[in-house]
């Protein structure tokens, strides 16, 4: 394998246990957003954008899905003759399957990936959030700063600032001093768990770390401390612009909601960073003479017969007469059937909704609905 | 032993009829049902019937065509064995008035001797339709037929069975037979073969004019024949665009129609067929029209019965009323004015 300059490892083997139903089969990278993608298509699609090629994608928890829809890189553009993206599950080394249990020893266990390409630097990211950033810029920074580590950080609101990874810097971004969920925090700089290393650099913290049994084998809570205890040169790279962490059913239903928002900070349209995806085939949609379609987005393969309201329809998904649909994400091949009434709801994949069932959140509680089959089991019946 | 058939697209049809929109592309590159272009059904169709091995035979303005089959890769005949071939005729062949011309054959016999398939498969680029070729082929070989061509309410299809061997027979011996095309054997009363036909009774129209194109197309919006052509099982495969879903935003309704992808809607638009990334802005009003990818209409507009071609842009305020039987054809890339009345 060729040298190269810098490769990303995508950290996407995740639970996200706060999305209950919507991941009990399926990992929280490949869950869909935004009518067309999955969460995990905007990280790749950054790295394809940036020029970062190189791509490890560690997966653990329920990773059929994401590993099939992963597959050779083809979709991203990660499908390369050297280099490209390559699915890194756990695997057994002697006598038994050693399982990542934090997000440092999942890089440590793959060392022998990073070492065919010999990096320089090693950009560590998550397929957790939704955002568009060129990281070919942060690497820039990072070499500029002549940084050991460079983290990402993003301004937050003050009230937000303790449910963050908090960093506190000097007035040249030096981190001096890291937070984890500060009760009193000193700083609204919160890190994204975007990071850059020096290769070198990050391999001997990893050696120290494994052997350390008190540590949680975490970025954020054990390799970050052990960089600034060790007077390593940590910078903070700001980052301007919309990061959403979709990891509960109220985040994921709003960042939807965002893209409706015709002042969002998050254009899909934009062709100069266009975000990837697998296809699937489907005929363009098609609006019934019954339709009525409001401030909305829809994705191939729907067929409309109801109205749609404020609301993010994925492929494949029919609406029958009669339905209305409000504020609401309906997922891939979703049925929906006559006279229904969904209000302020995520609708999860291939579900068939009965006629006339109405959905809407709980009076005073105005929290967003997750529809579950459980749920059309207990109005059929 | 499963028999095994080649695929042949004639891709070389070009027809005065459809002057306007296919003066700068071949007819099998047309745009057509939001999404795809022409030759996508044919081609698809093979695929679905298990054809891993097809030949594309264009001749005029092949580059878009060229540009969207790529490798294959989107119908899935990027192989390693078989896949997707692409034989340009040379100009200087004459034109034959039927489908498969033995010339254009003969300069690329290689591919015929190469193949491993017994049966070819020879079909014309310009059909709309959704169809198995696996009971033709059953049918062929229950009836000991030379040569099966498949019809559709009586009228020949222009889609014929013919044995390898037997093809490149008549290809090797055209000069002395005189038989210039398939369409030239089948039509030779005198022709010592055994003609069968397949009669295929689900919907196929021919696009070969701008009348049947406009009414074709219309013919998608209806379900019964949507639900022909837009099979789950055998879907028609075109070239992947990375488009975000469309937005449609609070002005504007959309009743009875087809919009592709990357599409932001602001004006009213009824029975009509929208490609992907098109714009259309707030007060227009479209009906029964065909609008191919990336237009912009501007706000305020009228069309009614109007024909778009790619990359079109209706400057604000315009009027464009075309009829039913005469829709009005705008070509690729021109800029219509509110006081421009070509």
């Amino acid at each position: 394998m060729g040298k190269k300059q810098c490769v990303a490892m995508l950290l996407a083997g995740g639970k996200g246990s706060r999305l209950y139903s919507l991941t009990k089969s399926l990992a929280k990278p490949a869950i869909p957003f935004g009518g067309k993608y999955r969460i995990i298509d905007f990280t790749l699609s950054n790295c394809s954008n940036s020029g970062i090629e190189t791509v490890g994608v560690l997966t653990q928890y329920q990773p059929l899905v994401l590993n099939s829809y992963i597959g050779i890189g083809s979709a991203w553009d990660l499908d390369r003759v050297n280099g490209g993206v390559t699915v890194l599950p756990p695997y057994s080394e002697s006598s038994e399957v050693k399982w990542y249990t934090g997000t440092a020893s999942a890089i440590y266990q793959n060392q022998n990936y990073l070492s065919q390409y010999d990096p320089e630097y090693v950009l560590i990211l998550s397929g957790d959030h939704i955002y568009k950033m060129n990281y070919e810029e942060m690497l820039e920074y990072h070499i500029n700063k002549q940084a050991d580590a460079s983290i990402s950080v993003i301004q937050v609101g003050w009230e937000e600032a303790s449910r963050f990874g908090i960093m506190n810097t000097n007035k040249d971004m030096d981190i001096i001093e890291f937070e984890e969920k500060p009760q009193h925090p000193k700083n609204n700089l919160a890190s994204m768990g975007i990071y850059i290393f020096k290769w070198k650099v990050l391999k001997e913290l990893l050696e120290e770390d494994n052997l350390n049994k008190n540590s949680s084998h975490d970025f954020g809570k054990d390799i970050i401390p052990l960089l600034i205890e060790q007077k390593k040169k940590v910078v903070a790279y700001p980052f301007k612009g919309y990061w959403k962490d979709v990891g509960t059913v109220q985040s994921l239903w709003e960042a939807n909601m965002d893209l409706l928002d015709d002042n969002s900070e998050l254009n899909i349209s934009d062709y100069n960073w266009r975000i990837y995806t697998v296809n699937p085939n489907h005929p363009p949609q098609y609006i019934s003479s019954d339709a009525h379609v409001r401030e909305s987005m829809v994705n191939e393969g729907c067929i409309i017969s109801g109205d749609l309201e404020k609301s993010i329809v994925f492929q494949g998904v029919t609406v029958g007469k009669g339905t209305i649909i409000r504020s609401s994400v309906i997922m891939p091949d979703a049925k929906i059937g006559n006279d229904v009434y969904i209000e302020k709801a995520i609708v999860p994949s291939d579900i068939t909704i009965p006629d006339g069932m109405v959905i809407k959140p709980e009076k005073d509680l105005d929290e967003v609905v997750l529809v579950t089959e459980e749920m059309v089991n207990e109005m059929i019946s | 032993m499963k028999r095994s058939m080649l695929g042949i697209i004639d891709a070389t049809t070009h027809l005065e009829d459809l002057e306007e929109l296919t003066a700068h592309r071949t007819l099998a590159a047309l745009p057509i049902g939001g999404r795809y272009r022409l030759i996508d059904f044919v081609l698809s169709n093979m695929v679905n019937s298990g054809i891993g091995s097809v030949a594309i035979f264009p001749k005029y303005q092949y580059r878009s065509l060229m540009d969207h089959l790529g490798s294959g890769k989107n119908w899935d005949l990027d192989r390693k064995r078989d896949g997707l071939f692409f034989f340009p005729a040379s100009i200087s062949d004459s034109n034959t008035n039927g489908i498969g011309s033995f010339n254009h054959f003969a300069a690329n016999i290689d591919y015929f001797h190469r193949s491993k398939q017994e049966y070819a498969l020879v079909a014309n680029c310009f059909t709309v339709f959704n169809m198995n070729f696996n009971p033709v082929l059953e049918r062929h070989l229950a009836s000991g037929c030379d040569i099966t061509e498949v019809t559709n309410n009586g009228n020949s299809l222009e889609v014929y069975l013919i044995k390898k061997s037997k093809l490149i027979n008549l290809i090797d011996s055209r000069d002395a037979t005189g038989y210039t095309c398939m369409k030239d054997v089948v039509l030779d009363i005198n022709n010592q073969l055994k003609i069968c036909e397949y009669e295929y009774n689900g919907y196929a129209e021919k696009i070969d004019s701008i009348s049947s194109y406009y009414r074709v197309s219309k013919d998608i919006l209806k379900s019964n024949v949507w639900n022909q052509l837009f099979i789950k099982e055998r879907p028609i495969f075109t070239k992947v665009k990375d488009e975000p879903p469309t937005r449609y935003t609070s002005t504007g309704e959309v009743k009875n129609s087809m919009i592709a992808n990357g599409c932001f809607i602001e004006g009213d638009i009824n029975n009509s067929i929208i490609s992907r990334a098109v714009k259309v802005g707030k007060g227009s009003s479209l009906k029964n029209c065909i609008i191919m990818q990336k237009c912009t209409i501007g706000e305020n507009c009228q069309l009614d019965s109007v024909i778009l071609d790619k990359d079109v842009i209706v400057e604000s305020g315009t009027v464009m009323i075309g009829t039913a039987n005469s829709p009005f054809v705008v070509r690729k890339g021109t800029v219509q004015g509110a006081l421009m009345n070509s």
